[in-house]
């Protein structure tokens, strides 16, 4: 057809999509063996002059209804072959898939455009709300130092435990600021591991000299164990001492005495790290619980021990990102193995965090 | 004689802050709430130390940091930039820009009072 005849049709689009319309309803091919005999439309008539006679309709219905029609005409007036009938039916069956699927396409494109969008927004969110959270937290913080530190003067000694019970509050509630943010970028696939070279012994050290004057207070053991020739490993160097720091934290935090024992070794290309204490132990229930955000094992531990009962969740994304895995192996009464182990080089990290 | 610290900070309460401990610390504080404020209050009264938050209006902190530092009339001035906390584009990005050292918030004054008395005794 040429390009005016399209145009001129196109222009005749209501009595055009009428007979359009009649087939989709009866959803078989219609066809009109001479225009000659028909009542005159426009179309018609600018089909007729363009010295076309017959005319075959057929349908392209999909699951979802009609989604558009083959027209064939032809100059030679007379009914359409039964096989000519056929093949365009197969023709426009299809089309339809083709068609379906372009439109699936379209769709899917849309929605994934949409999907930026929405994560887009919710990273400046939450980039914008940790500020807004943490600003006036870091006033109170720094007054109460201040005060602590009398820098305006004596307080007297009530008024100096009261305060440092402010602060311990105020850095329990940064605490919680900082978990429910790490985890909700987790969520929002917005953790990007930086992966760099690292020492394994390097990371439990670290985490040994941070946690050291805790288990003292407590009176608990720490031990460490490193194999000899822990391969050079390569991964996120900060989160994973974060993971190894949440699991020591939490051995500490639930024994009350005893000792907490850090042992790291490797084997088949992987690095494992266990944490073992000798507190009461974690039920079988309990231990499907604890990965989960916001459960800790009953909520008398959360009023007693504190936390948010985000650490673990965290904790498990993390190691999971590095293509590795956490787990618990403990008995009611017998303590608790809290252990992860990764690749030791990790060049990809898994999945969005 | 009195050692002279430019603050460069838009939250009134961080001011604040700093003015009650570096007071008490026996330095002079000079105040900018922005980084185009600190370029300007650096050009008319020469501070011994720069203490330089990130978030600021108009001209953030690294652009003041970097401006400062490649210019030879002020890049001996010690900068110290205020991070944020676990954004971990900041520490490299305050490094880059020049900084002398950087304190991550929430500072501890105790601290901030601590590395800023390193540059300046």
């Amino acid at each position: 057809m040429t390009d005016d005849l399209i145009a001129a049709i196109g222009q005749q689009h209501s009595d055009f999509s009428e007979a359009v319309g009649r087939m989709v309803e009866i959803r078989a091919p219609v066809q009109v063996a001479d225009l000659a005999d028909e009542p005159l439309t426009a179309t018609t008539d600018i089909m007729l002059k363009a010295g076309f006679r017959a005319r075959l309709i057929v349908p392209l219905v999909g699951a979802q209804g009609a989604v558009g029609a083959l027209v064939v005409r032809r100059r030679v007036p007379g009914e359409f072959p039964k096989s000519t009938i056929e093949l365009l039916q197969t023709f426009a069956a299809q089309s339809v898939l083709a068609i379906e699927n372009a439109n699936l396409f379209h769709e899917l494109e849309k929605k994934s455009v949409e999907l930026q969008l929405a994560s887009r927004h919710k990273s400046q969110f939450l980039a914008n709300i940790s500020h807004e959270l943490r600003t006036p937290l870091n006033a109170i913080l720094g007054y109460t130092e201040l005060i602590v530190d009398k820098i305006y003067g004596e307080i007297p000694p009530k008024a100096l435990t009261t305060l440092e019970r402010v602060q311990a509050n105020g850095k329990h509630l940064l605490g919680l600021i900082n978990d429910v943010l790490d985890l909700s970028k987790i969520e929002a696939g917005q953790i990007n591991l930086t992966l760099t070279d690292y020492s394994v012994k390097d990371i439990v050290y670290n985490v040994y000299s941070a946690v050291e004057s805790l288990a003292n207070n407590k009176k608990i053991s720490l031990k460490v164990d490193i194999a000899p020739e822990l391969p050079q490993a390569r991964g996120d160097e900060r989160r994973l001492t974060q993971v190894l720091f949440n699991l020591v934290g939490n051995a500490i935090k639930f024994t009350d005495d005893g000792e907490v024992a850090i042992k790291a070794s490797s084997s088949n290309g992987s690095v494992t790290v266990a944490v073992h204490d000798t507190g009461p132990g974690i039920s079988a229930a309990d231990q499907e619980k604890i990965f989960e955000e916001f459960q800790q094992a009953n909520s008398s531990t959360t009023k007693e021990k504190g936390g948010t009962g985000l650490g673990l969740a965290i904790a498990k994304r993390i190691v999971e990102m590095h293509g590795g895995r956490l787990w618990v192996k403990s008995q009611l009464g017998q303590g608790a193995t809290f252990s992860f182990m990764v690749p030791v080089k990790v060049e990809n990290q898994v999945g969005h965090g | 004689m009195t050692k002279r610290i430019l603050v460069v900070e838009d939250q009134e309460d961080n001011r604040q802050i700093l003015r009650d401990l570096l007071g008490s610390a026996g330095y002079d504080l000079i105040e900018a709430e922005n980084g185009e404020e600190a370029l300007a209050a650096v050009s008319k009264n020469r501070p011994d130390l720069i203490l330089m938050d990130i978030q600021l209006p108009i001209m953030d902190g690294y652009e003041a940091t970097r401006r400062l530092k490649s210019d030879p009339e002020f890049k001996t001035i010690p900068i110290i930039v205020v991070t944020s906390y676990a954004l971990s584009g900041d520490e490299g990005k305050a490094r880059e820009a020049g900084c002398d050292a950087y304190v991550t918030k929430p500072y501890s004054p105790r601290l901030l009072l601590a590395k800023i008395n390193e540059f300046l005794s």
